[in-house]
C-alpha cells in the first residue's frame, strides 16, 4: 500500500486555483521528485500534505487513512526558506521542536547530538542559529526535521545554497532515510538532483500536472534527438546527411540534432568514412530538457 | 496537554532571558527605588543645616519697646519645630552680635522702625547675603502676626481669651453614607484612606504597563515566527490553539513575574526603616489597606491580560513583517490607552458616569472596575457582571483570535485587508 496518496487534489486561493487535481502516490522507501517552475504550485501541495492547509476537493491519505493529528509525529519538514529562531542556541530549539513532535526531552537530546556527530559539527549544540552560516543553518533545518525519524519527510528545496561538499552530505542522509523506509516528497530546481535520487516525479505547471510517472519511462516517451560524435580529424558534409537538423562544433567534436532516430546511423557511417571515430553516442534527452520542454509546450 | 506544558515553558524561558526584559525590567526596578527613597533623601538633605540647629536671629532694640520684648518671649506652638531662637542685643554694633554674624553663628538681625500707631513698628531683617530663608521667615511672620495681637488686644482681652484666638481651628471630614450602620461607616472610612488612592494609582500603572509591555511582546513573538518561517514548522507540529494559548500564557507568566518583581520592590523599599516616617509623614498607614482591591486587582489584571493579549496575537499573526508590526497593533494600543486614561484622570472622580460606563466596556472595565473597586462606590452585582461581561468577551476573542491566527499565520506578502481575512477564514474549516 502507498504511504501517501493524493488524489485529485484542488486547492483554490479566491478565484485563483494553486494547484488542480493533481493525483500522486509515495511508496514507503521512495523519494518522489515534485518539480516546476516557481508558482506552479509546489509548496502548495506540500503544505496540503503536512495538513497546514486543507484541500478544497480531492482526498489525501496516509497509509490509507485521513490527515489526523497523531500524524504530527510522523512528519518531517524542511520548509524553503529555513524555520529556526534566529536568536536561540541549537540545542534549545532542536529540542524544543522534538518534544513538540511526541519525543521525550532525553530522546530528542540524544538524536541531536547523534545528527550534530553525523555532519561534523559537534560544536554547534551551545550556538545561536544566527552565529551560523547559511549553509550550517539549513543543516540545522535539515536535523530539526528529521530529529523524530519522522515517516513522512518533505523537502521543500533542501539543497539550495549549499556547497558540492554539504549537498553530497545531505543527499547521502536522505538516501539512507530512504533506505530506511521513510516516504519522501521532494522538491527542487536542480535536476540533476532529481535524476540522481527520484524514481517517480511529478511535473506541475500552472497548477497543471504536466508530466508524471517513472523517470525512466518518461525519459524513454522522449524522442532521443541528440548524438555526440568525437573524431580523430575533422569531418566534414555533416548537415546534408538526411534526418540531421543542425551541426554544432564544440572544442572536442560535435553535437548533432536529429529528427529521427535512423539518422544517428548515418552520422556513423559518414563520419567512418573520413576519420577514426573514439566517441559516439546517441544521448538521451535530460531531465533538464524534459523539463524545459514540458513547461515551455504549455507555456504556447 | 503536554505540548501546551511544553510550548509555555519555551516561551517563558525566552522570554525572561531576552535582553530587552531583563534590561526594562531592571530600570522600572531603578526608577521605583529612586522615587520611593527621595523623600527620604530630601528630609536627610534639609535636616543636615536646618533640624541640627536652629537659626539664631538677633533682635535689635533698645529696651522699653514692646513688640520687642514680646517678640523674644514668644515660643513656638507645641509640636511645631522651633527652628528660630531669638536673643535681643542693645544695638547693631554690639560686639557679640558682630562676632557672631562674623562667624555665621547669628544669621542675621532684627531691627524696628519708628511706631506708627498702634501694633508693632514696621521691622527690618539684616542679614549678610540678604536673603531670608522660607521657614524663618514663615516664624517671624506668625511670630510677629501674634506680637501684633497681644498689643492691640492688650487690657481689652484677657490672656485666656488672646490663647484662645490663636487656637487652630480644626476641620474634620466625614462621607455621608446611605446605610450608616457601624461597619459601613468603618469600610468607608478605610476606604478613604491616602493609601487606597495610592495603591489604586500605583495598579493603574503597573498593570497598564504590564500589559502593554507584555501584549507587545506577543505580538512581536508571533511575526517573528511568522517571518522566520518557523511557524510552518510550528503549526504542523501543534495545533494554532495549543500553540496560541501555549504562547499567550507563557507570556503571561513573565508578566506576573515582572509585576511580583515590581512589588516586591516597592514592598522591599517601604520596608527599610528610614522610610517608615516618610511613609507616615503622607498620612499613609499600610493597615488601613483595603486589602479587596489586591484581590479584585489579580482578578481583573489576568482577565485583562488575556483580553489583550488575544488582540495582540491576533495582529500579530496578520502581519508578515517584524517592521510593520507597529502599526497593525496601533489601534490596539488606543484601546489599551483608553483603558488607562479613563480611570487614571478619574482617580479624583471615580464615580462618574464614565467611570460607570467604562467599567461594563470589556475593553475598558479591568482598570476602570479596578478604581471603583478601589476607591468609588460599588455593588457586588456590578463587579460580578463586569466580570461576567469580560469573561465573555474573553471567550468570543479566543475563538476568533485562534480562527484569525490559524489563517494569518500562512498569509504571507502584504498586510491582507479585513476582507481578504474574512475570505480566507472562510476557506480553512476547522
Amino acid at each position: 500500500m502507498e504511504a501517501l496518496k493524493l488524489e485529485k487534489v484542488v486547492k483554490q486561493y479566491g478565484d485563483k486555483t494553486a494547484v488542480n487535481g493533481i493525483n500522486l502516490k509515495v511508496e514507503p522507501g521512495e523519494i518522489y521528485g515534485l518539480l516546476g517552475a516557481n508558482g506552479a504550485g509546489k509548496t502548495t501541495t506540500m503544505r496540503m500534505v503536512l495538513g497546514l492547509i486543507y484541500p478544497d476537493g480531492g482526498k489525501i491519505l496516509y497509509n490509507g487513512k485521513p490527515y489526523s493529528n497523531e500524524l504530527q509525529h510522523l512528519m518531517g519538514y524542511l520548509p524553503e526558506e529555513r524555520g529556526l529562531y534566529p536568536k536561540v542556541k541549537v540545542s534549545e530549539q532542536i529540542i524544543y521542536l522534538g518534544k513538540l513532535r511526541g519525543m521525550s526531552s532525553a530522546d530528542a537530546d540524544k538524536s541531536l547530538r547523534y545528527w550534530l556527530d553525523r555532519f561534523e559539527v559537534p560544536e554547534y549544540y551551545n550556538k545561536r542559529i544566527e552565529e551560523l552560516s547559511k549553509g550550517n543553518q539549513q543543516k540545522m533545518g535539515f536535523v530539526a526535521a528529521v530529529i523524530h525519524k519522522p515517516k513522512f519527510l518533505i523537502l521543500d528545496e533542501a539543497f539550495s545554497g549549499l556547497d558540492p561538499v554539504n549537498v553530497e552530505l545531505l543527499k547521502d542522509t536522505v538516501k539512507e532515510l530512504r533506505d530506511q523506509g521513510t516516504s519522501i516528497l521532494f522538491s527542487t530546481h536542480r535536476m540533476e538532483h532529481v535524476e540522481e535520487l527520484c524514481r517517480n516525479i511529478t511535473i506541475l505547471h500552472r497548477s497543471n500536472t504536466v508530466v508524471q510517472g517513472d523517470l525512466r519511462e518518461i525519459k524513454k516517451g522522449y524522442p532521443r534527438e541528440e548524438v555526440l560524435l568525437r573524431t580523430a580529424g575533422d569531418v566534414s558534409g555533416l548537415g546534408q546527411i538526411p534526418g540531421v537538423r543542425s551541426v554544432q562544433r564544440t572544442e572536442r567534436g560535435y553535437v548533432l540534432s536529429i529528427g529521427e532516430l535512423a539518422a544517428a546511423q548515418r552520422i556513423l557511417q559518414h563520419a567512418l568514412g573520413q576519420s577514426e571515430v573514439e566517441h559516439f553516442e546517441i544521448k538521451e534527452p535530460t531531465l533538464n530538457q524534459i523539463f524545459i520542454r514540458a513547461v515551455g509546450e504549455s507555456n504556447e | 496537554m503536554n505540548k501546551l506544558g511544553t510550548i509555555i515553558g519555551f516561551t517563558f524561558k525566552n522570554k525572561a532571558r531576552t535582553k530587552s526584559f531583563t534590561v526594562t525590567t531592571l530600570i522600572i526596578v531603578l526608577l521605583i527605588t529612586i522615587g520611593m527613597n527621595i523623600p527620604y533623601f530630601i528630609d536627610k538633605f534639609n535636616g543636615e543645616d536646618k533640624a541640627a540647629e536652629a537659626a539664631r536671629i538677633g533682635v535689635v532694640a533698645d529696651s522699653g519697646i514692646p513688640a520687642a520684648e514680646l517678640l523674644t518671649a514668644y515660643t513656638a506652638p507645641e509640636g511645631s519645630d522651633n527652628k528660630v531662637t531669638l536673643e535681643s542685643f542693645p544695638s547693631a554694633e554690639d560686639a557679640a552680635l558682630v562676632k557672631g554674624l562674623d562667624e555665621g553663628d547669628i544669621e542675621g538681625y532684627l531691627t524696628f522702625g519708628t511706631a506708627g500707631g498702634e501694633g508693632v513698628p514696621p521691622v527690618t531683617y539684616h542679614s549678610k547675603d540678604g536673603e531670608l530663608d522660607q521657614d524663618v521667615q514663615m516664624y517671624l511672620q506668625t511670630a510677629l502676626q501674634q506680637v501684633n495681637t497681644q498689643l492691640i488686644a492688650e487690657g481689652k482681652l484677657t490672656p485666656e481669651e488672646v490663647t484662645a484666638m490663636f487656637a487652630p481651628v480644626s476641620i474634620e471630614t466625614r462621607q455621608l453614607s446611605g446605610s450608616a450602620t457601624g461597619a459601613d461607616t468603618a469600610a468607608q472610612e478605610e476606604e478613604d484612606s491616602p493609601i487606597n488612592f495610592v495603591i489604586v494609582y500605583v495598579l493603574l500603572m503597573l498593570f497598564f504597563l504590564s500589559i502593554m509591555l507584555t501584549g507587545n511582546m506577543i505580538a512581536a513573538e508571533v511575526t517573528a515566527e511568522k517571518s522566520s518561517r518557523i511557524m510552518e514548522i510550528l503549526i504542523t507540529s501543534a495545533s494554532p490553539l495549543t500553540q496560541m494559548f501555549g504562547k499567550v500564557i507563557g507570556v503571561f507568566l513573565v508578566g506576573l513575574m515582572q509585576i511580583g518583581i515590581l512589588v516586591a520592590t516597592i514592598a522591599a523599599n517601604l520596608l527599610l526603616p528610614h522610610n517608615a516616617g516618610v511613609l507616615a509623614d503622607f498620612d499613609l498607614d499600610l493597615s488601613q489597606m483595603n486589602y479587596g482591591i489586591l484581590v479584585y486587582g489579580l482578578i481583573l489584571y489576568i482577565l485583562g491580560f488575556f483580553l489583550y493579549a488575544l488582540m495582540y496575537a491576533a495582529v500579530g499573526s496578520i502581519v508578515s513583517r517584524t517592521e510593520e508590526l507597529g502599526q497593525a497593533t496601533m489601534p490596539v494600543m488606543m484601546i489599551g490607552f483608553v483603558n488607562y486614561y479613563i480611570p487614571t484622570f478619574s482617580v479624583a472622580a471615580p464615580d462618574t458616569l464614565l467611570v460607570k460606563i467604562a467599567s461594563f466596556v470589556p475593553f475598558t472595565s479591568p482598570l476602570s472596575m479596578l478604581l471603583r473597586i478601589g476607591i468609588g462606590e460599588v455593588e457586588v452585582w456590578e463587579i460580578a457582571l463586569s466580570l461576567v461581561i469580560l469573561v465573555v468577551t474573553i471567550l468570543f476573542f479566543a475563538w476568533l483570535a485562534a480562527k484569525i491566527y490559524r489563517t494569518g499565520v500562512l498569509m504571507y506578502g502584504k498586510r491582507p485587508s479585513i476582507k481578504e481575512i474574512r475570505k480566507a477564514m472562510k476557506a480553512y474549516k476547522f
